[in-house]
């Protein structure tokens, strides 16, 4: 509009774009939607923290010194415990976009199901590898 | 990155927002990468929880192996390539400015370069037979 007047400009300015996050319900699978980029996001920032904590590991004890708080004090932990959290999240929400491809689930029962599974499954896999880890670690 | 042409019925002829053209090989990659990280994830995780309260000399015991060495440098390798693709995703449509966007693009390539290889470079110094 290349002779709109200034009221009509700043009225346009002021109107929210769509699809624009704060002007809809939170639904379930959308959650999940922005929790998979959310979780693969906090990924790439644990992938640089642990490659500082292995680079310490790697050139000795003083090194390692200033590293390992990252895996081994009360914040290492939690962060660790995030980190395996959003992995398996990250990944059971790619089997979810795998399933997708294939044309599957795509029904509102569907997606719903696995928007679910996608999310009791994150739980449920850290609470597993964890165990796990704790007793034969 | 090259925004086409697009000749539209509606509009008449002009710089639309239209695919240019880049979009399927980015998804396919992003589905590659990813089938391949399925399994090497899991790997990766076990061994990496595993080194929750561990001292220096058990933490690089436990890296030091042949397996859990190779499983975390294929990890990273793979995950260099679909951490950079998914986080220029989040760029591409949360950074709206022209520059702070290939700015942002530059530092996401080099970053993700730098972490896979000081992994990658920590990893073989542990895993080297002394």
């Amino acid at each position: 509009m290349a002779d709109a007047d200034p009221v009509s400009e700043s009225l346009a300015a002021a109107r929210p774009l769509s699809p624009h996050l704060s002007i809809y319900k939170p639904i379930f699978t959308m959650v999940m939607s922005i929790a998979h980029r959310i979780t693969g996001a906090a990924l790439y920032v644990g992938a640089l923290l642990l490659a500082l904590y292995l680079l310490g590991l790697a050139l000795g004890p003083s090194a390692f010194g200033a590293v390992s708080w990252i895996v081994d004090s009360v914040i290492g932990r939690v962060f660790v415990l995030l980190f395996s959290w959003a992995l398996f999240h990250h990944l059971l929400g790619g089997v979810r976009h795998a399933i997708w491809d294939r044309g599957l689930y795509l029904d509102r029962e569907g997606r719903e199901l696995l928007a679910k599974a996608t999310f009791g499954g994150g739980l449920a896999l850290t609470a597993l590898l964890w165990i796990a880890s704790s007793l034969f670690g | 990155m090259s925004r086409s042409t697009f000749q539209s019925g509606r509009s008449g002829k002009g710089d639309a927002f239209v695919s240019d053209r880049e979009g399927s090989l980015h998804a396919l990659a992003m589905r590659h990468s990813a089938r391949a990280l399925a399994p090497l994830a899991l790997l990766a995780i076990w061994h990496i929880v595993g080194l929750v309260g561990k001292s220096y000399e058990a933490a690089r015991a436990e890296i030091g192996r042949p397996l859990p060495a190779i499983a975390l440098i294929a990890f990273i390798v793979v995950v260099a390539y679909h951490a950079r693709l998914g986080m220029e995703s989040i760029i591409e449509d949360y950074v709206h400015d022209k520059s702070l966007e290939a700015t942002a693009l530059l530092i996401n390539k080099w970053l993700m370069i730098a972490i896979a290889a000081v992994w990658t470079l920590a990893i073989m110094i542990i895993a080297a037979p002394r």
